[in-house]
Parts: C-alpha cells; structure tokens; sequence
C-alpha cells in the first residue's frame, strides 16, 4: 500500500504579502513618525524610576551597605540576585542573534534587533550591581588589573575576577555586534530621514554604508565571526556568573551542575523577557506580519524546553544532595523545600517548572495573551530561582548557631524597581531612535529574497489555498 | 609607681600640653541627656542618635579624620611611646577585690587583665573587670558635685561637711555600699566613735547578706565560706550559680574547671548537681540537672538534709522531717553521693536565699565534714554582725520617722534597688541633709540634696581584701578624668571635714600593717599587687547551741509554692543594674538566651504554652509581651520561651529600667525593683501573668538553638570516653586521607612555611568552658570592636570577633545546654583567602590568615564563603559612630588600643589571634635573642585566652612540640570542627565530657 505525502511548505517568515519598500516604510517609519504622546509618557516615568535609582545609589554611597537587609550570614542580597537575574535576561539576545544566526534560524530576523538592544541594557542594569554592592564604592577599580603603587594585582583564584572580565567582555562583545548589525539600517534612516540632524547623526554611525557589493562582503564577513565569537559568550558569560556561587564551599552554591542550569536558566528567562517585550512592541507598531505567531509558538517551544531544563536541574539537585551523602548538603535542599523559605521555593517552582509546561498545548503556545501572562511568571520565577540560590544557601548554613534570617530594606525594593526605570529608558529611547527590527536581514528572510520565487515571467508565484496571500494593498 | 601624691597622672597628652583646646574641653558643660532619644527603638541603641551626625558630617564620611599629635618636650622616665606600662591594682566589687594588671598607653588605661601573682583570678578575669575599662571613660559620668541639682565644686562640699558635721550630736545615718577596704572600715570605726548618734548600715541589692547571716544563724558568728571546688568531688548547688553570677566566680570557676581538666581517660572528674529554676551558666555546667521552683528550693535542701539526717550525727533538727521532695528521687541519689564523698564533696545555695537554708548548708557541709577539705570558713575584719537587710529596713523606716537628720549614702543606689515597699524615697525627704557619693547622677542622687561625684576605681588610691582575704592597694592609673572623689576622700571630709587625698587615707590605714620599712613594703605591694603572703585564716566553727531550733522554725515556715512565682536575680551582665551604662556589657549577649539590650521575662515552654505566649518564628525576631500583676501593680514585659527552665515559675533579670542617667542604659529593659518586697527580695507567688497581645523586638544573636545532629560540639559521657578514648575524631569520617599524613588530599599546594617562623594555634577546651563571655568582652576591649546597637544587632550585624554558641540538647522541657566559642579558625586553605578578589585577605609566613582592611573593598564573599561565619563586616560607619558622637569623643576614644587599627565603613574584619600581641613579642624575642622570632611559650597570649577563668583557650607556636597548646592537642579529645571540608583550621576543639550518675541516668 502506498501512502501518498503531501509537501507542506514552511510558512512564509514574514506575512503580509509585503515588498522590500513596504518592510522599509514599516520600520522606518517608526522612527520617521511624529514621537506618539504614550511615548513621552512612558518615558516619564521611565525617567521618574532611572532618578530613584540614582537616588538610591546616592543614599548607598552616602550611608553605606547597612541600608540594605544584609546581615552577618548573609553577605549578598538583592543586589546579587539582580545582578544574576538581569545578566540572565541579557542572555535571550546573544542566543539569538549568534547561535540561532550560525544555526540559520530565518525567524531570528524578526527579533533578533531588539533582543540584542535588551541584551545590552540588561547587562547595563546587572552590571550596576557589582560595582555597588561592595563596602567601599570609591575603590571598587581595585578589582581592575591595573598597574597601581601597592604592586598588588587582584586575586586571579576568586570568582569575582572572573566574573569582572566575562561581564565586561560580554557586554563589549554584545555591543559591537549589535552595532556591526545595525549599520546598513542606519544608512537606510540615513537615506530616509528628512531632518538633516538627523541625517548626520544616522549618516555618522552608518560608516559611509553605500550598500556596495564589496561593502556586503566585508559585512557578512564581520558578522559571522562576531557571531562567531559571542556564541561561546553565550554560555561562558553565565557559567563563570554561576562560579561566584559554586567555586564556594556553601552547601546549596558548591554545585557543579551550576553552569549548564545557569545557561539553560537564562536563556529560559532571557526569552521571556523577549516575549514581554515582543508582545507589546508588535502590538504598539503594528509589526504582527514582521513578528508572526509562528515566531511566538517558536519562542514558546524554546522556553519549555529550558523551563523543563530547569526543572530537571532542580530535581537533579536533591537527587545528588541525597546521593552525595554530605548531611550539609543533603540539609540545604531539604530546607529549601520545607525551610523558613520554602513560600520562595515552592514560588520558584510553580513558575519555572509548570507554569512553562502549559506550552504543551499547542493552543496556548499560540495564544498571544497566554504567552504574554507566562512569560511574565516566568520571569518572576526566575527572579526567585536567584533568590533560593543566593539567601537560602547563606542564611542557614554549617553552624546553626549562626543562623538568621533575611530580608530586604526598602531601599532594597526601591533600587530594583529603579533598574526598570535605567532598562525601559534605554530600550523607549531605542524603539524612538533606532530600526527597532533589523531591515536588511529580515528583507533575506522573506520569501522575495528567494531567486526561485518568481516565476520565468517575473510574476510572483500562485499560493496554494492554503497559504493564500492577502490582497496587496501596495497594488 | 609613685611615692608622694604630687606624681604627674595625665589624662591626655593634651593635657600635659595645657593647649587651648583642651582647657575648653575641659570647662564645657556636658549636656544633660536623653531628650534626643525619644524614639521607641532607636534610644536603645546609641547608633541611631549618631545617624544625625554622619548626615551632618558631610563628605567627612568618606575621609579618614585627622588628628594632630604631639610630642613630649620631656620625656617621664619609663614612658616610651609605643610601648605600654603595666601596674597592678585591683577593682572592688561589693565586698572583695580583684587583683588586676592595667596596660597603660601614654598614661591611658586602655586593657585590664587579672594579676598573675593574685592567687584568687592567676592572670584571669571576669565580665565586670574586663568591662570596667569602658567605664572608666563612660561619658556620662558626673562630673562635678551638685547641690540641690545645681553645679557646685569640690570645695564647696568640704566647706560645708566642716561646718555641717562640726555638731557631732548629729544624729547621721549612713548608708553604703558593701566594701572589704581597710580605709573604709577605719573611717566607718571613726565616724561611729565621732557621732556617738550615728548608724552606719550595709545595703547591697544583691550580695553576700544571706549568706553570711545565714553562717551566723549556725555558727553564732560571721563567716565568709570559700568553696574548693577543685578538692570536691562531688558539688550540688542549689541555685548558686557560682560560675558567673556569684561572688568571686573568676576563682571559683578556675577551682571548678581544674577538676575537669581531663587529659587521658585515667584522670578523674568532678561531677557537679544543679537544682535551680533558671537556667544559669552553672546549670549548663551541671552532669545532672533538676528544675525546680525557686521557693521551693529551700525545701528540697530540708529534705536532702533529712535524709543525710538519717546517717550523720549533727544535722538532728532534721530528723524524721519530710516533705513534698522526701521521696524525690533526687534526694536518696544525691544523699548517698554526699555521703560516699565525705571530705570530698559540697553542698553550695545561692547566696539570694533565705539565711536559713544557707544555715542548713552550713550545718551539712560541717556534718559531712567537708569543712577544712573543701569549705573553708573566714571570719572578716570588715563584716558588721546582724542581719543587713533587715538592718537597712529598719534604718529607712526610723529615717521616714524622722529619726535621722542627715543621709550619708555611698556608691548604693536606693532610690532605683531598694525595695518599693520600703518606700525609700518618701523616708529620705523626712531627712534635712541626704549627700549621696556615685559615679552617676542617678535615682538616688536627684533625690539627694548633695551629690558627690565619685571617682572611677582606675582613678583612684584604695584597698581592700580579695575574697580570700588577700589585701591589695588599689592604686590609681589616671587623674581622675571628671573630678571624682573616691569613697574614701568622700567620707575622710565627713568624718574630718577636711580635703584629705585617698593616697594620704590609704597611706595612714597602712601605716601600722607593713612591717619593716615602710616604703619598700608599701613600693612592693604596689608593685605585686598585694600583701605577701596574706589572707584569711581558716576557722573551724561549731554549730550555734540555738542552731536546732532555728533550723526547726524555719523547716516548719517552709511551704510548697502555688501558683506561679516571680524571681528576681541579678543580671548575668549589668549585675544589679550599677553596669547599665557599659555598651559592651548591654551588647553582650546573655550566655543562655543571647540576648541583648533587654531584659525579659523567663517561662519553660510549657508555662508559655499554658498561658497563651507562642514564641516568634525563625524569621521574625517580634516576642509576646506580658503583663505581670504583682501586689496590686503591674509591668509589661516580652517574654522569653526559656527550654528548660522551672514550670510555673518566671525569671526576671533585674539592672534595667534606667531612667536619665546615661545615653545606654536609659530606658532599655524594664525596672522590677518596684516589684521587689523586703519579705522576700528572691521571689514572690502572688503575681498573674496575663497576653497583652502586643509584641514587642527582642534581638538576640543567636536564633538557631539545636546543632541538629550535626556534630559540632562532640560530647561523651566520662565512660564513654574512657572506653572510646577516639570518638571525638570517630564522630566524622574525613574522606580522602592518605595513609600517614594528617590531612586529606588537596587540589592546591598549601602556603609554605618558612623554618624560622612561628606557627600559631589555638585549642579551646569544651570540658571546661562555661560560656560566660568573658572572652568576647575581653576581645571587645583588646581589639577596639566597635558597639552596634539593638537595631544592628536585631538585624544580625553584632561584631564581636568571638561568639559563643549556645546548644539545647535533648528534650524542648528539660535539655541540655552546650556552649562552643567560635573565633576565627586561621584555616591553613582559608576559603575566604581564595575568593577575595582583591586579595585583602592572604595567609602570613607565621599561619595567620590576615585581613588588610586598607585593602579590603567590601564584596563580603569571605563572610559567605566561611562555614564558621566568624567574619564581621562594618555594614555601617560603626567606629566613626561609637567614637566620635557625644560631646566629648575624645573620653572614649583613649580607651581605644593604639596598637589595633579602627576599622572604617565597608571593611570586613574578624579575629586576628591577636596579632599585635604576637608581633610585639615577635619583636621583643627578636631583640633579645637576636636571631630568632619565636617566642618563647606563654609570652604571647591572646585576649580571649588571657581573660577566661577556666583557663579553656591555650594558643601558641605548633611548631614547639613542648608547647602547651601542642600537647594540648595531642589530647585525644582534640577534632577539628568541619575537618571534613579539608579547611584545616588551626583553633581546634576538646571534645566536652560529662560525668552524669548511672543512678540517674
């Protein structure tokens, strides 16, 4: 018996039946356009929040460490787990504008411009905390490798070194590859714009970009080894983030399954945040045809895979603490779990082990408003897996004579809330002023890019009726 | 030394200079206090008062302030700048003296330790004498005399005493505190045959009254036991804690821990009872302990009397008594343990308890022959006979009659301990002229028309007998720093109306007590610290013939309690209240419950539980508060859900309640002396306690009370051990040790260590540590530990560089409690040394794990990486706070420790092994020997090791096997805590051993 397959093609990456002129108009335009009275609002208060970060900054300098919760036992707070967790969003960007890049994911285009720019304001907010949490602030350059009178180099064996380099080269990395992207849409603005301001701006950060053959080699060429070079970032940055806690010899950080569940923890919360912020965006802009639900469903299947992930490494975790026999070890999760903490564990697990498990239905994976609510618990989630990881670990460890209890000060609070207020001014500032989805590399995704598309004639090709195309409205 | 009283004592090198500044610093008015503080929590922590001046400070925050200094024109003669002076003294307490050394820098005391030569502490110290150099500098001391409240002068008071006490018809009562000085019991002979209308009483709150009336009730006369606890073998306390509480406790613990100083399974041990109804550092000390109620402790001596009764002769008042406790189970075992241990064994009450049970203890231990083997009686020169209490009641009413015209009051405090119904402060108004000697402008003294400010004993000439009647001269290290008059300048312009120095008083008391020249016997006391070869002569005393039936009288008087009784005992750290304003004693946490800066009231958890208190959670540090009804009047106090303590019976610590009289102690805690009766000053039943509902913060430093199985403080009972000589080490499998090395295997090759260098080590004996604390304050005082506050504290953030942690043990009614001081472990693969990513914190050659606090920036990794969390991080700007606020913050800043760096916001710090101790002998070795840096063994002795009367910290090179603390270590008890985690500390521990009765087993 022969059974008869039908071909099922892939649906186009981007809908919409769109032409290279309109994509350019689409994205453009945005930039070209009148700023809309909710940008200035949010921008506001996106102002509003920034001040009190720096506010709160002040206050730290002036006062001291003290104005947080921390306590003997435990040394680091909220400063550290939002150090982890903002590093940890910052993720989803690198992952999908180099690994997904290298692995010729098409439907990385739609998102990959603005997943890099929230990439590089999340490390901007991470990188905040490490410079501040320390006691003395004004020496904190210390931990630079810099030729100083003390003849003292930093201590190559402590994590923290560590971490200073694999953050800053992150960061730095993440830059030039977002800048190295952005520079033939800089020249399209450059061509656009009507403002000759902004024609000097655009036209000094494009480079001179005249879309010549040549200039595309180079192009390419430096994208891919950029690429090339922020994939093992990817999973570098977040492994030695989590050798802060398991090079230790704390019961619950000295862990060696730490990186991969670090990575795979923050990839999981990195796409979350994309999708939050996805979601709004293509709503905002009317990018639903550029941001498809095919690419929501895509992110979906990604975040139940690392929620699962996840969740494996959590269960993997009591299973060595049993199987290692070390009673300290073996105490930790268990306190975790039934503890003065276990409201923040049993919080953790709901939402990063099943809530993702919802995605399982194909339904949900592609509702719009389900994928924006989990995403949003994911990211809390995530927040409170640091929160475990970091306080319970300290707050109950060898002695229990030295035990305590933690909990955050205000201006704990406060100063979280502030980095919204850092994060969201950079990224309204960049949906204002930059092509907020990359137009050159979505144009070679769509289905006009292909040589084959059109027919001997020059006439575009008859969709079967399953695939039917809008009418045109360019027509 | 100084031979005549015109010897130069400076206070400051300021004042040798007579510069500008310090003459104004002088003449400055010092503000009254306590109106800044008014908020609830904050007034209970002198930091927050200091908040306002960091704001003010500005930008000084973040600089180092600068100080100027200057140089000797002309250098005194053995005065080098750097290098301390040491004289002997010795600090009166109540009735006794302690002899002491004083390091001085540049004339400022800055460290006391106990006299080595001084038979009584041997080189240890207590909490009172360790603390008492913060006194010293206590900014809110009097600071001139007052009349009627206004400033008067010195001069003023004489003129009026010569005038006042010219009419020696005056019918003059004085009132005072308890004192063993010579100089005081001639003035007090003076002033009685001067004013034939005199009457002079001795009024101590808490103290030695009962106890020593109660050996006149036996034995027809005054005597003072002093317990050899080292010759016992078996010691039952009812209720006395003589590790902490008690008179002379330095002595006593040493005597006590001598007999459990166990080096191999042959050595035999002491085995100590304890019945009590509050959990005191001698019930943790206990092989057996039985909780009773306090009121009811009294009968269960009568019973164990009775039941001795049966099978010695002298104790026939007994016979054929009974009562609710004659069939405790209790009563047989201890009577045949007393009796198998004749000679050899004690029998010990607490010295709040009524004259007549200590009567009874008397006649047992003179029955069972313990006395001269391990009770020794004394008479003392300075005791009055009668019953003092009953003496200072009587004396208050006759004042409230009117019978008096003038009050003399010195260094007591009536007006804040004396019991309410005696209703002191209405009495003393009913009297023309009330003078009051203190330190303090305190309750009394604002009730005083005169108030003399006294002179800190570190300011001043004095003496007085140690508890075993070794004489001391108490000489003077500084002028005295505001003024103050010593007690014995004090009453010298009284009985002589004449401005008389104490050396001069002290000098003519002496004058016919040293034989052959006068001066080099005086030189030699002073420089010993004590009288060659004095003391009190042991007496053997005979019952009193009306001993029976008061004994008969008061077995008949005794009665079981109902209800719930209150008990009022002294504070483990404020005593009786007179320490209140010391910040390092409010701030040390109380050796059972840990806690700090308040007091509470004490209930088992199953007196809790009937009456409806629940202690807080793990993560809330919010308490119940009760309202006690007592005798018409009430108080709200928090409660305290104590395991083990008595049921039905509730403990509360009295020293707290202070109201104006300094920046620490106002308002923290609750006073109970308003609920103290002269009927019983111990205890009373007629109280209820009812929930308020309310709650109220409470912060302790430990929040943790079970070491959950984990085996941090190895214990074994003496059988045990001796067939298992190894289980300390057998209690935790270490993996990974190759076959004859000491250690397990490690990923990184360890420091080296160079030949010619030192290693240091440390062992801390758990058999015979007690947990008192005396080492954390003697760390404190030696390091320059900053206080933090009860805010600070609450939140986690005390700084004391040695804690001791306190373990409940069985079951939540009646556990065991187990005591481990942790200080830094100086682990030879510190964790904290690799995760420091400034390297501030590194190994020296000499096995120290250093801190650089200059180049520490403050990530706190070390703290989290150290499984021992004995590092202590300066979360806020705590010395800039301790040391700079007040009006005059150059006072506490000379009690600083030149030698010690302060450390500035941000750092981290923690234990050093004392390491400017190690290096200036270092140094010294260095020069006298001129090759080598090793010390010899002993010279270098850390603080905490120095203070602790067990003597259960030895530290020294492990390099010298002869060393005592290598050999110490090859005691078979030695482990190491978490050796498992292949840190290798260099502080180990002894494993504890108990010696319980299999009888009661």
């Amino acid at each position: 018996m022969s059974k008869k397959y039908e071909y099922v093609p892939e649906q186009p990456l981007v809908q919409g039946n769109h032409t290279f002129s309109s994509i350019t108009s689409l994205i453009g335009d945005i930039v070209e356009r009148p700023t809309p009275m909710w940008w200035y609002i949010a921008f506001g208060v996106s102002n509003l929040l920034l001040a009190m970060l720096l506010g709160m900054i002040a206050y730290l300098v002036w006062e001291g460490t003290g104005i947080w919760g921390l306590n003997n036992p435990v040394g680091w707070g909220w400063a550290i787990i939002n150090f982890v967790w903002w590093v940890g969003i910052g993720h989803a960007g690198t992952l999908i504008s180099a690994i997904l890049f290298l692995f010729r994911q098409g439907w990385r285009t739609a998102i990959n411009r603005f997943a890099e720019a929230m990439t590089i304001f999340a490390v901007m907010c991470a990188g905040i905390f490490p410079a501040i949490h320390v006691g003395r602030i004004w020496v904190v350059y210390w931990m630079f490798p810099i030729p100083n009178q003390m003849q003292m180099w930093p201590n190559f064996n402590s994590p923290l070194l560590w971490d200073v380099f694999a953050v800053s080269t992150y960061f730095t990395v993440s830059l030039l590859f977002w800048y190295v992207g952005l520079v033939p849409d800089f020249a399209t603005l450059r061509d656009r714009v009507k403002s000759k301001f902004g024609r000097i701006i655009y036209g000094f950060f494009a480079l001179g970009w005249t879309g010549g053959n040549r200039q595309w080699q180079h192009y390419e060429k430096s994208y891919l080894i950029l690429a090339g070079l922020a994939t093992p970032l990817v999973l570098s940055v977040h492994t030695i983030v989590s050798f802060d806690f398991a090079v230790s010899i704390i019961p619950g950080w000295h862990t060696t399954i730490f990186p991969p569940y670090f990575v795979a923890g923050a990839i999981f919360s990195g796409f979350a945040m994309v999708m939050t912020l996805m979601i709004i965006a293509r709503k905002i802009y009317g990018l639903e045809d550029i941001m498809t639900i095919n690419h929501i469903e895509k992110m979906n299947m990604i975040i139940l895979v690392t929620g699962t992930m996840v969740g494996f490494a959590y269960v993997m975790e009591f299973f060595i603490a049993w199987y290692g026999g070390v009673e300290y070890e073996k105490f930790a999760f268990i306190n975790r779990a039934i503890g003065p903490y276990a409201w923040a564990y049993w919080l953790m697990f709901l939402c990063n082990v099943f809530s993702p498990q919802f995605f399982w239905s194909k339904r949900i994976r592609r509702s719009v408003t389900a994928s924006f609510i989990l995403s949003i618990v994911v990211n809390i989630g995530m927040w409170f897996e640091r929160f475990v990881i970091t306080v319970t670990s300290l707050a109950q460890d060898f002695l229990p004579g030295s035990w305590g209890y933690y909990s955050p000060t205000w201006v704990d609070v406060l100063t979280y809330v502030g980095t919204f207020g850092l994060f969201f001014t950079n990224f309204l500032l960049f949906l204002r002023f930059m092509p907020m989805v990359a137009i050159a590399e979505i144009k070679m995704v769509m289905p006009q890019a292909d040589p084959h598309y059109y027919d001997e004639n020059g006439d575009e090709p008859v969709l079967t009726d399953k695939f039917a195309k809008k009418p045109d409205v360019n027509a | 030394m100084s031979k005549d009283t015109n010897n130069t004592y400076w206070r400051s090198l300021n004042q040798l200079a007579q510069n500008e500044e310090y003459k104004n610093f002088l003449h400055r008015e010092f503000p009254e206090n306590g109106s800044e503080m008014n908020d609830n929590i904050s007034r209970r922590n002198f930091l927050q008062i200091m908040g306002a001046s960091v704001a003010l400070a500005g930008l000084a925050a973040c600089r180092k302030p600068v100080q100027k200094i200057l140089p000797f024109s002309k250098q005194p003669e053995d005065l080098v700048p750097g290098i301390p002076l040491y004289y002997a003294t010795a600090a009166p307490f109540q009735d006794y003296v302690t002899g002491l050394v004083v390091e001085t820098n540049e004339g400022r005391p800055t460290k006391v330790e106990g006299n080595e030569l001084h038979p009584s502490g041997k080189g240890a110290s207590g909490l009172y004498e360790q603390a008492s150099i913060l006194d010293l500098y206590d900014m809110d001391r009097s600071r001139h005399p007052r009349k009627n409240g206004e400033k008067a002068e010195w001069a003023d008071f004489v003129a009026f005493a010569n005038d006042h006490f010219s009419d020696t018809s005056r019918r003059i009562a004085f009132i005072t505190e308890a004192s063993s000085s010579q100089t005081v019991t001639r003035l007090r002979n003076q002033a009685l045959a001067k004013f034939p209308n005199a009457k002079w009483v001795t009024y101590e709150p808490f103290g030695d009254d009962n106890l020593l009336y109660g050996s006149e009730l036996a034995f027809g006369r005054k005597l003072r036991p002093v317990y050899h606890f080292d010759k016992a073998a078996v010691t039952v306390s009812l209720d006395n804690d003589f590790i902490l509480t008690a008179a002379n406790s330095v002595e006593s613990t040493r005597r006590f821990s001598q007999s459990r100083n166990v080096e191999t399974g042959d050595d035999s041990m002491n085995r100590l009872y304890v019945v009590e109804n509050n959990y005191t550092v001698t019930g943790t000390m206990a092989d057996h302990r039985l909780r009773i109620k306090s009121g009811e402790i009294a009968l269960f001596g009568y019973a164990l009397a009775a039941k001795l009764a049966e099978s010695i002769t002298g104790l026939g008042a007994f016979s054929g008594y009974s009562n609710a406790f004659s069939q405790h189970s209790w009563v047989a075992v201890l009577a045949e343990e007393l009796l198998n241990n004749r000679g050899r064994s004690i029998l010990t009450a607490g010295a709040d308890h009524a004259p007549e049970l200590h009567a009874v203890v008397a006649a047992v231990n003179l029955a069972l022959g313990n006395v001269n083997e391990t009770v020794t009686w004394h008479a003392l020169p300075f005791a009055e006979p009668g019953d003092n209490r009953k003496a200072f009641a009587d004396l208050v009413r006759e004042i409230g009659n009117g019978a008096y015209d003038t009050v003399v009051i010195t260094g007591t405090n009536p007006s804040y301990t004396a019991p309410a119904d005696l209703g002191f402060d209405d009495a003393i108004k009913q009297a023309g002229t009330v003078i009051h000697l203190s330190g303090h402008n305190d309750e009394t003294s604002k009730n005083a028309g005169w108030h003399i400010n006294r002179a800190h004993y570190l300011e001043q000439w004095g003496d007085g007998f140690s508890y075993t009647g070794v004489q001391s001269i108490i000489q003077p290290m500084i002028q005295p720093l505001f003024g103050g008059k010593s007690e014995i300048e004090f009453l010298a312009a009284v009985v002589y109306g004449e401005d008389k120095t104490g050396h001069e008083l002290v000098r003519e008391t002496w004058s016919g007590a040293i034989t052959g020249d006068f001066d080099r016997g005086w030189n030699k006391i002073l420089h010993d610290g004590l009288l060659e070869n004095s003391g009190f002569g042991a007496v053997s005393p005979a019952l009193n013939g009306t001993f029976d039936s008061a004994a008969r009288e008061a077995i008949g008087a005794a009665s079981p309690v109902n209800g719930i009784e209150l008990v009022f005992k002294t504070d483990p750290k404020l005593f009786d209240g007179r320490l209140a304003n010391n910040p390092w004693l409010q701030e040390l946490p109380d050796p059972i419950t840990k806690i700090t800066w308040d007091n509470v009231a004490l209930m088992s958890p199953a007196t809790a539980d009937r009456l409806g208190f629940k202690g807080s959670a793990f993560s809330s540090k919010d308490e119940p508060v009760a309202r006690i009804e007592a005798g018409g009047d009430s108080f709200e106090i928090a409660v305290w859900i104590l395991p083990g303590h008595a049921d039905d019976s509730v403990t509360v610590y009295q020293g707290y309640g202070r109201q104006s009289i300094g920046r620490v102690a106002d308002g923290i805690g609750v006073n109970l002396y308003a609920f103290r009766t002269t009927g019983n000053m111990l205890s009373r039943s007629d109280v209820s306690v009812s929930n308020t509902g309310r709650l109220y913060p409470i912060a302790a430093t430990q929040d943790h009370h079970s070491m959950e199985g984990r085996p941090l403080i190895r214990e074994a009972s003496l059988e045990q051990y001796r067939n298992e000589p190894n289980f300390a080490n057998d209690m935790v499998e270490v993996p990974g040790i190759p076959e004859g090395e000491e250690h397990a295997i490690n990923l990184f090759t360890g420091p080296q260590y160079p030949e010619h260098q030192p290693q240091w080590g440390m062992a801390i004996d758990l058999n015979t540590c007690t947990g008192c604390g005396v080492c954390t304050i003697a760390c404190q005082a030696e390091n320059n530990i900053p206080v933090v506050g009860k805010r600070e504290v609450k939140r986690g953030r005390e700084m004391h560089w040695i804690r001791v942690d306190r373990y409940f043990n069985g079951s939540t009614e009646d556990p065991q409690v187990v005591q481990q001081p942790v200080p830094c472990m100086h682990c030879e693969q510190a964790p904290c040394e690799q995760v420091c990513p400034v390297a501030a914190t590194a190994h020296s050659d000499d096995g120290l794990n250093q801190m650089t606090y200059n180049r520490c920036i403050g990530t706190r990794y070390c703290a989290n990486n150290c499984p021992y969390k004995v590092r202590r991080f300066n979360f806020f700007n705590y010395p800039k706070e301790f040391l700079t606020t007040g009006s005059d913050p150059e006072i506490i800043q000379m009690a600083m420790n030149p030698d010690v760096s302060i450390r500035f916001r941000g750092v981290m710090e923690k234990c050093t092994y004392c390491v400017q101790r190690i290096s200036r002998a270092k140094i010294d070795t260095k020069r006298e020997t001129g090759n080598s840096i090793k010390p010899a063994d002993g010279t270098v002795k850390t603080a905490c090791q120095q203070a602790c009367p067990a003597g259960a910290i030895t530290f020294g090179d492990l390099t010298d096997s002869n060393s005592i603390v290598s050999r110490t270590k090859r005691n078979n008890r030695n482990y190491l805590l978490l050796e498992e985690l292949n840190i290798r500390p260099r502080t180990s521990y002894l494993a504890k051993l108990r010696n319980p009765n299999p009888k009661l087993a």
